[in-house]
C-alpha cells in the first residue's frame, strides 16, 4: 500500500519539504509586510506595532496564557480541518458543528445530575464530538449518496446550527436571572482547571494531545493514506479500491466531531455557560490556521500559536497605539491569499 | 395571526425586491461556472460591493457614486480570483474560501477605520421608488413589478441580458465551450484563460453590485455580516437553476420571497414572546435554499454541471 512514497526518492522528498516549509516563511513574511501597508493606513508605525504585537502576545506570562487560550480551539478545529482537507474534503461548517457540539455538550453538563465531575466532564466531551460529528454527519451524507456539494451545505448548515443555539440558549435551558441572553451556568465542578500561574484553562492540552495522534492517523495509518491517496487523485483512489463515498462521510464526521470538542471545551473552559458569542469566528478562522499549517499536524500547532499571538497582540497593540482591532482580521484575510500564492511558487 | 395581512400584494413586491441582490449574484456566478470556473469567493464579493457602495454613497452623498464603488470592488475580487484561479492555477475551492477571508478581513479593518469600534453605522439617504406611469396602476401587477427603485429595473435587465449574452452571442458561445471543452475551444482559437478571466471580472462586478443593490437600494445602512450568507446561497440557485440563468433567477425570486415571508410572519407573529420560535423563521430561507439545492441534486441524474468545472486549463496538456 504504500509504494507510492517509497516509489520517490528520498532526496527529493525532503527537498519538497524544505521548499514547502521555506515557501509558508515567505508567505508569512509577505502578509507582515502587507500588514504593515494596513498598519501604515490605520495610523501606526509598523515596526513598534508589530514589537507591541510580539510583546503583547509571547512577552510575558499573563499573555502568553491568553493566547493559550485562543490556541486550544484553533488547534483542535485546525486539526480536524486539515485531516479533511488533505482528502480534499472541504468543511467550512466548522462554525456551526463548534456551536452545536458545545449546546450538546453544555446541555448534558447543565441537565444531567450527576456529582461525580471528571465523569461529567468525560461525559460532556463525548457529548460534544458527537453531536459537532453528527452536524458533519449530514454534510459528509449528502456529498457521499448524491454527491451535493459539501462546501456549500456546510456553510448553510453554520447558519442553521446558531440559530438551533440560540434557540436553546433563548428557551430550555436558559437562566432567567441572567441579565444577558445566556444558558444557566455548568456546575463549579465541571469547569476545567486551570494551570498555576497561567491565567489558562486545561483544555490547550486536548489540543496538544490531539497533535501527535493526527500526525500518526494521517502519516502512518492505512486511514491516513487513503486520505492522502483521495486528495491527490480521487479517481485513482477508487480504482484502487479506496471507497470515496465511505471516507468522504467518515472525513465529515471526524472533522465535525473535534469542531464540537473545540465547543464544548470552550463552554467548560471559558464561558461556564452557553452563550451566542461563545465563538469569535473560531470556525473560520481555524481554515486560515489550517491553510498556514499546511495542513500537517505540527504546522497547524505552529499556525495556531501563531494565529492566536496575532490576536491577543492584535488586541494589545490596538489599545496601546489607537488602532482598529480589526487590522488583525486584515492582516490573516492577507495571509491566506499570500499562502496560496507562495505555494504555487513553491512547485513550479 | 392575519394571515390576509401577511399574503397581500406587498409581501410579492417585498419577495422581489429582496431577491434582487441574490440575483445579481447568483447569475454573476452562473456565467463564471459556464467558463468553467467555480467562484466560491462570491460572498466576499457581495461583502466587499456593499461596504465600498456604503463608503461611496455616504462620502459622495451620491446613490451612483455607490453603485459604481460597488461594482469596482466586486471587479476588483474578481481579479484576485482570476489571479489566483487562471493564473496560479491554484485549487479553486480553497481560493475561494481565500477569497472571503480576504474580503472579510479588509472590509472588517476599513469599516472599524473609517465608522469606529461602536458599530452603530450612519444610515445613508435611501433611493426612492420610480412608479412607471401607465403600468404601475395595473392592479396587483404594477405594485409588484413598476413601483421598485431604479436599482431594481438595473438588476432585473442585467440578469436578463446574461442570459441573451450565454445563448445568443459569438462571446457566450466561446464561454459555454471553455466551460464544457477548453481544449476544443482552444483548438478553436479561443482564448480559453481570456475568457475565464473576463467571466470572471463580470462575475464579480454583478456580485458587487449586488452588495450595492443591497445596502443603497434596500438597507441604507452597513454592518460587517450584512451579507449574511447570500453568496452562498447564490452558488447554491446556480445548482439548483441547473446553470441556466433564467432558472437561477427564479431559484432567487424563491429565496426572495422565503426571506419576504419570514420577516411578515416574525413581525406579526409577535416577535420574542411568539409561540413558535422566531430562530425557525430566520432559518427558513437557509433550510429552502439547502433543500431545493439537495433536492435539485438528487433528482438531476442528467447532470447538467459545466464538464470543466473547477479544472484548471493549461494548454498542450490534455485533461
Amino acid at each position: 500500500m504504500t509504494t507510492v512514497e517509497l516509489a520517490l526518492p528520498h532526496v527529493s522528498r525532503r527537498a519538497g519539504q524544505i521548499r514547502t516549509i521555506g515557501a509558508t516563511l515567505a508567505a508569512v513574511a509577505l502578509g507582515l509586510a502587507a500588514g504593515s501597508i494596513l498598519i501604515v493606513i490605520a495610523g501606526g508605525r509598523p515596526w513598534s506595532t508589530y514589537r507591541d504585537m510580539a510583546g503583547g502576545a509571547y512577552g510575558s506570562l499573563f499573555g502568553f496564557g491568553a493566547v493559550l487560550v485562543q490556541t486550544a480551539p484553533l488547534l483542535v478545529i485546525g486539526l480536524g480541518l486539515a485531516l479533511a482537507f488533505r482528502g480534499r474534503v472541504y468543511n467550512i461548517g466548522a462554525e456551526g458543528q463548534f456551536y452545536i457540539g458545545a449546546l450538546a455538550g453544555g446541555a448534558a453538563v447543565i441537565l444531567l445530575p450527576l456529582r461525580l465531575y471528571p465523569l461529567l466532564i468525560a461525559l460532556a466531551m463525548v457529548a460534544g464530538i458527537v453531536g459537532g460529528g453528527a452536524w458533519g454527519w449530514v454534510v459528509g451524507k449528502l456529498r457521499a449518496r448524491w454527491g451535493v456539494n459539501e462546501v456549500i451545505s456546510s456553510l448553510l448548515l453554520n447558519y442553521i446550527g446558531i440559530f438551533v443555539f440560540s434557540y436553546a440558549v433563548r428557551n430550555p435551558l436558559r437562566d432567567p436571572e441572567a441579565s444577558s441572553l445566556a444558558s444557566k451556568a455548568v456546575p463549579d465542578g465541571s469547569r476545567l482547571p486551570t494551570f498555576p500561574h497561567l491565567f489558562t484553562h486545561v483544555g490547550i492540552l486536548v489540543g496538544l494531545a490531539l497533535v501527535p495522534l493526527v500526525w500518526y492517523v494521517m502519516d502512518r495509518t492505512p486511514f491516513g493514506f487513503r486520505v492522502r491517496m483521495m486528495g491527490l487523485n480521487a479517481d485513482a483512489a477508487r480504482v484502487a479500491g479506496v471507497d470515496t463515498s465511505r471516507m468522504i462521510v467518515r472525513l465529515m464526521v471526524i472533522s465535525g466531531g473535534l469542531a464540537g470538542l473545540a465547543g464544548i471545551v470552550q463552554v467548560l473552559g471559558v464561558q461556564g455557560r452557553l452563550e451566542t458569542t461563545l465563538s469569535q469566528g473560531y470556525g473560520f478562522t481555524a481554515i486560515v490556521v489550517a491553510l498556514l499549517g499546511r495542513l500537517r499536524a505540527v504546522g497547524v500547532l505552529l499556525a495556531a500559536l501563531f494565529v492566536s499571538g496575532l490576536i491577543v497582540g492584535g488586541q494589545a497593540a490596538s489599545i496601546d497605539q489607537g488602532l482598529p482591532y480589526a487590522i488583525v482580521l486584515g492582516i490573516q484575510g492577507v495571509f491566506v491569499v499570500f499562502v496560496l500564492v507562495a505555494d504555487r511558487f513553491a512547485r513550479a | 395571526m392575519d394571515w390576509s395581512a401577511i399574503f397581500g400584494v406587498s409581501l410579492f413586491a417585498a419577495g422581489l425586491r429582496l431577491a434582487m441582490p441574490t440575483a445579481l449574484a447568483a447569475v454573476g456566478e452562473c456565467f463564471c461556472e459556464r467558463a468553467g470556473v467555480l467562484n466560491l469567493g462570491l460572498e466576499g464579493m457581495m461583502l466587499a460591493g456593499a461596504f465600498a457602495s456604503f463608503v461611496g454613497a455616504d462620502y459622495a452623498d451620491s446613490a451612483a457614486v455607490g453603485v459604481a464603488a460597488g461594482i469596482g470592488a466586486g471587479v476588483a475580487l474578481g481579479a484576485v480570483m482570476a489571479f489566483l484561479s487562471v493564473y496560479l492555477k491554484t485549487e479553486q475551492v480553497i481560493n475561494g474560501i481565500a477569497v472571503v477571508i480576504f474580503a472579510q478581513g479588509l472590509t472588517a479593518f476599513a469599516y472599524e477605520k473609517l465608522y469606529g469600534q461602536s458599530g452603530a453605522s450612519p444610515q445613508i439617504t435611501p433611493l426612492s421608488n420610480v412608479r412607471i406611469p401607465g403600468l404601475a396602476s395595473i392592479p396587483w401587477l404594477g405594485p409588484v413589478l413598476f413601483e421598485q427603485n431604479v436599482l431594481f429595473y438595473v438588476a432585473l435587465a442585467l440578469t436578463l441580458g446574461v442570459w441573451v449574452l450565454l445563448y445568443r452571442t459569438r462571446f457566450g458561445l466561446s464561454v459555454r465551450a471553455v466551460g464544457e471543452a477548453p481544449a476544443a475551444a482552444d483548438a478553436a482559437a479561443v482564448h480559453v484563460d481570456r475568457v475565464r478571466w473576463l467571466a470572471l471580472l463580470v462575475c464579480g462586478g454583478m456580485a458587487g453590485l449586488g452588495g450595492a443593490v443591497l445596502v443603497v437600494g434596500q438597507l441604507s445602512l452597513f454592518n460587517v455580516g450584512i451579507t449574511a450568507g447570500r453568496g452562498w446561497v447564490a452558488i447554491a440557485l446556480v445548482i439548483f437553476g441547473r446553470w441556466n440563468p433564467l432558472l437561477v433567477l427564479g431559484g432567487a425570486l424563491l429565496f426572495g420571497l422565503t426571506d419576504a415571508l419570514q420577516l411578515r410572519i416574525q413581525a406579526s407573529s409577535g416577535g420574542i414572546n411568539a409561540s413558535v420560535p422566531y430562530e425557525l423563521f430566520q432559518a427558513l430561507p437557509y433550510l429552502v435554499t439547502l433543500a431545493v439545492m439537495v433536492a435539485a441534486t438528487v433528482r438531476s441524474r442528467r447532470n447538467a454541471q459545466p464538464s470543466a468545472l473547477g479544472v484548471p486549463f493549461t494548454k498542450g496538456v490534455s485533461q
